[in-house]
Order: C-alpha cells, then structure tokens, then sequence
C-alpha cells in the first residue's frame, strides 16, 4: 500500500496547489536559515569587537577593545555566585506580586465600593511613581518612621509591590476568562460562591495567567539589578559594580553581568515557551 | 399524586421586560415534560427561575415539598436556594463541563465539594452514573477531547451524581452537530423510562412525541396550551401552537 502510495507520487506530477505549498515552505525555511546566520555573524562580530586586536586595512589601523582577562578570570565566580541571589529576589517578588495582583483582580472586579476602591488606589498609586522610587522609599524613607527593613527585604517588598500592581491586570483577564456558564454549572450543583471560586473560577483563571506570569518573572530578573542601590544585597549587579568600581575595571565586571542576564533571559525564556506550549495543548 | 414540582404564579421582570407572566405549573413524580416555544417567549428563564439561576420577581417555587417564596431574603433565602439546587439537576445548551478536570472529577466535584461525600464512595457514584450515560469508558479524558454529545452526556452524569430529585434539560441537544444528537436524546430517554423526572426546553419534536407525558407550549411568557403528544401535536387548539408546529412540519 505504501509502495503503490510512494510511486504513485513519482508519476504524477504535484499540483498547483502542492507547489506553491512547498515554495511557501522553502522560504519559510530559508528566512529562519538565513537569521540564524545572521545571528552568528553579529555574535562574532561582538566578540570580535571585544577581542582586542589591532587591525590594519588599507593603511588605517582599528582597535578593537580590549578587555582585561585577568581581571575576569580572577573576578568571574565573584560576580557569578550573585546569581543565585538575583533568582532567589525574583522568585521571593514574583510570589508576593502574585498575590497582591490576585487581591487587586478580586477587588477590581468586586461591586464593594471600598474595595473597589481599594484596588484601583493601590494600581494607580504603584504606577504612578518609579520602581526605583519605590525600593528606596522602603530602604532610606521607611526608617525615618521606625521601620527599619533589610536591603533584601526592602527590595523584595518593592519590586512585589510593583509587579503586583501591572500583573494585576493578567489576573483580570484570568477571572474574566472564565466564562457565565461555568459559574452556572457550579452553582446548579448547589456549590456556594466561594466554593464555586475557589474549585471552578480560580483554577481556570490560574492556569490562564500562568504564562503571562512567567514573562513576568523574566522581566524582573533584570529589574531586581535595582535593589543593588540599597548596596546592601549581593545579586549580579551589587557584585559587577563592587569589583568593577573597586578595581577600576567597571567595562568587565557590567560585561559579565550583563553576559549572565541574557543567559539567564535565554534559558528561562526557553522553559516559558515550552510551558506555554504545553498549557495551549490544554488537556491539563 | 402529590407534585414534585409546583410553581406558583411566577412572575419574572428583565428589567421593564415582562418576561414570565403568573405561570403556575405541576409537575408529578417520575413526570416527563417537554417546554416548548418560540425563541424568546421564556422557555430558559422559567427553567433558571426553578433553581434560581435567575431570581424570580415573583411567586413560589416548591420542589420536593421545600417551599421558596420569593420574598424571603437574606440567610433564609440562601439557605433554602441552596437546598432547592440540591434537588435538582440541570443540564445546559452549552455543556460547561469543567476544563481543568477529567470526566470523573467533573462528576465527582460536586458530591465531594457540595455533600463533604468521601473520595471513594464519590468515584463509585461517578463509575454508576457515567456508567448510565455510556460514558465510563473516557473516565479519565479531559472535556476538550470529547465530541459535543459525549460532553453532553458527561454533564449528565455529573447532574445525576448529585442525586436530584428533578432534572432540568435546557435544549441540552442544540449545540449538537445533527448527528450527535441522538446519543444524548438516547440517554435522556433512558432516564425517562428509569423514571427520572423530566422538564425539557427542546426543539426535538419526534423526542418530544416519543417520550415525553406532557408538552408544554410557552407563548410570551404564558402557558397557552398544554396535553398530552399525540393530543396536542394533531389537534392543537391555539393559533400560536398551530404555527410553532407548522414550522416543525417543513
Ligand atoms: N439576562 C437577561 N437580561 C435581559 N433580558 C433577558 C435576559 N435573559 C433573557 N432575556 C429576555 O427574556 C426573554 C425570554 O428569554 P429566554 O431566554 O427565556 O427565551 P427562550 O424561550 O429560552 O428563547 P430561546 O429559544 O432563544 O432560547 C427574551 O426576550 C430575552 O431577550
Ligand atoms: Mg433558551
């Protein structure tokens, strides 16, 4: 049967159709061939920007720049064991903006006048003012009341604060995903309305904010470098800037840095695609 | 016979709309009723309105001897709605079965959230119900990988689950791909010969005739006739009656 199928293909000459499907596919093809060497060639060129060789064409001399490898061999696993920290203050923030931006969904759809209220005060407030406003209020202006917070927790509390306040739009749009019916059928059985919130409307409205959480969380990789301001905690950007500053050899020390962000962005990327793909199969 | 369901000049208002007007309604035990209607003459709202899904504006409802006068508020009201949902069961054009659970978790959700039932004796009760719509077998699917009638029939099941003393069908077969919709009125007519008793809102005429005890004819939100099948479907009396079966002839 597969035989006669594959000779069948041979003689008869392909469609319309079929050819323009397959040059569709060629070019297709082509353009990711053709960025991805792209991609290379800048890569190169970056390191090759970076490698320090002096160059003469043509009578003009070039110099690229030229980084001191010493300093980076000797600083490398400084810099590197921040990472652990930066992780750990994302993951700490994102936990804490995740419930805070549920509250602010609850209450955004709430018919509470105060807790409508509450909601809306508390978004507009956080983005009204800086991120970086913001972690400082709690480190330097908080103490002058009494309170006095850790670097770390200062940090954490701001960047949870923020985040909760933009996510808790992604939660609004979970909640609202979970349509009129399913409340319906929840209720029809005889669940009460927490009951129905908590077995039917929460975990749809969860699932459908998960991934746009995950983007979240990438993004404040990057944005937890902030709280190196308090100078008090020892992420990648605390420890970039100390050596760097310290031995004068800044261009390295953020160069590294900025190395292990975009790693980091990469590989936590990667793990969101292929989350976001699994849930779009959606038979979980 | 006592009734099993009675409602009471039920009045419901959308608003300044007018939509059911003093509809007073009997229902005996083990009763299958078919609600017919044109499309908007309030088939859905007097369905909701027996287990408050819609708040009636006015009248009694009483289903299984618990008696709910509208005007009651407050904790007494929830108290008693809830108790008026545990008796009855209803099914949904739409299905709305739950996406984040298997088949047997939709079925099980309720008597293990509702009734506080124990896991195992709620997976026995879910394994007898889906047993009884033909559906055991996709126990462990997820609802986006089942046919429109095999959705259906799980939602069923999940109703059944609760052990109401009433089942409400609310066109539980238009949704329905032409050639799924057999396999649910298949169903349905089983449980109408187990003796469940039955209120459908339906287009299904030739189910209706089969199987039903009683069509109900609703007409701007009154009940204008109202028999036995064969009676009402070749001698109907009232003009109204006369052009909604005329359109089911063509
Ligand atoms: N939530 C609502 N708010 C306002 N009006 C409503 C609402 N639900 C229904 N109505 C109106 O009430 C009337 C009766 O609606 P209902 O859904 O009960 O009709 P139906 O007989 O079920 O019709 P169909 O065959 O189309 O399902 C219609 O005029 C409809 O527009
Ligand atoms: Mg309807």
């Amino acid at each position: 049967m597969s035989l006669f199928g594959h000779k069948n293909n041979i003689d008869q000459p392909k469609t319309q159709g079929e050819l323009i499907y397959d040059a569709q596919n060629r070019t297709k093809r082509m353009f990711t061939t053709n960025v991805a060497i792209s991609w290379i060639i800048l890569l190169l060129f970056l390191f090759f920007l970076f490698s320090g060789l002096t160059i003469t064409l043509g009578g003009y001399t070039f110099k690229t720049i030229h980084l001191d490898t010493v300093f980076i061999q000797e600083n490398l696993s400084f810099i590197a064991s921040g990472i652990g920290v930066t992780i750990g203050i994302s993951l700490l923030s994102i936990l804490l903006a995740t419930v805070l931006a549920l509250l602010a969904a609850l209450g955004r759809l709430s018919k509470i006048p105060p807790v409508y209220a509450l909601s809306t005060f508390y978004v507009s407030l956080i983005r009204g003012t800086p991120l970086y406003l913001q972690i400082f209020f709690f480190f330097l202006a908080l103490p002058q009341l009494g309170i006095i917070l850790t670097g770390l927790y200062a940090g954490v509390l701001a960047l949870g604060l923020n985040y909760g306040a933009y996510m808790s739009e992604i939660f609004r749009a979970g909640l609202s995903s979970v349509g009129k019916g399913q409340r319906e059928a929840a209720l029809a059985i005889g669940m009460t309305p927490s009951q129905m919130m908590r077995r039917v409307v929460l975990p749809q409205a969860l699932r459908f904010a998960l991934p746009p959480t995950g983007n979240e969380f990438i993004a404040m990789l990057k944005d937890s470098a902030l709280v190196s301001a308090t100078g008090f905690v020892h992420e990648l950007m605390w420890r970039a800037t100390r050596v760097g500053r310290a031995q004068f050899h800044n261009l390295e020390a953020l160069i590294i840095a900025a190395v292990f962000y975009w790693i980091m962005t990469l590989i936590f990327t990667s793990l969101q695609s292929r989350l976001e793909a699994h849930m779009a199969r959606g038979d979980r | 016979m006592n009734p099993i369901i009675k409602i009471s000049h039920l009045d419901k208002y959308f608003g300044k709309l007018h939509v059911l007007k003093d509809v007073s309604l009997e229902l005996v035990p083990k009763e299958v009723c078919c609600l017919i209607g044109r499309s908007g003459s309030g088939k859905s709202t007097l369905l909701r309105c027996i287990n408050f899904l819609e708040e009636p504006s006015a009248g009694i409802i009483e289903v299984d001897g618990l008696e709910v006068h509208v005007e009651v508020k407050g904790k007494q009201r929830r108290q008693l709605v809830h108790d008026l949902r545990l008796k009855t069961g209803m099914v949904f054009q739409e299905f709305n079965l739950f996406p984040h659970l298997s088949v047997i978790e939709n079925v099980i959700e309720g008597p293990i959230t509702v009734n506080n039932m124990d896991k195992t004796k709620a997976i026995e009760i879910a394994e007898m119900n889906l047993e009884r719509v033909g559906m055991l077998g996709k126990r462990d699917e997820y609802p986006n990988r089942l046919s429109g009638g095999q959705k259906q029939r799980v939602a069923i099941a999940r109703a059944l689950a609760m052990g109401p003393k009433v089942m409400l069908f609310d066109e539980p077969t238009s949704a329905l791909d032409p050639e799924l919709i057999g396999e649910v009125l298949t169903v349905m007519k089983k449980l109408a010969e187990e003796g469940t008793t039955m209120l459908v809102v339906t287009h299904e005429m030739g189910f209706a005739q089969e199987v039903a005890d009683r069509i109900i004819v609703l007409a701007d939100g009154q009940i204008i006739e109202q028999g036995r099948p064969d009676q009402l479907f070749s001698n109907p009396q009232d003009k109204r009656t006369q052009a909604l079966l005329e359109r089911y002839h063509n």
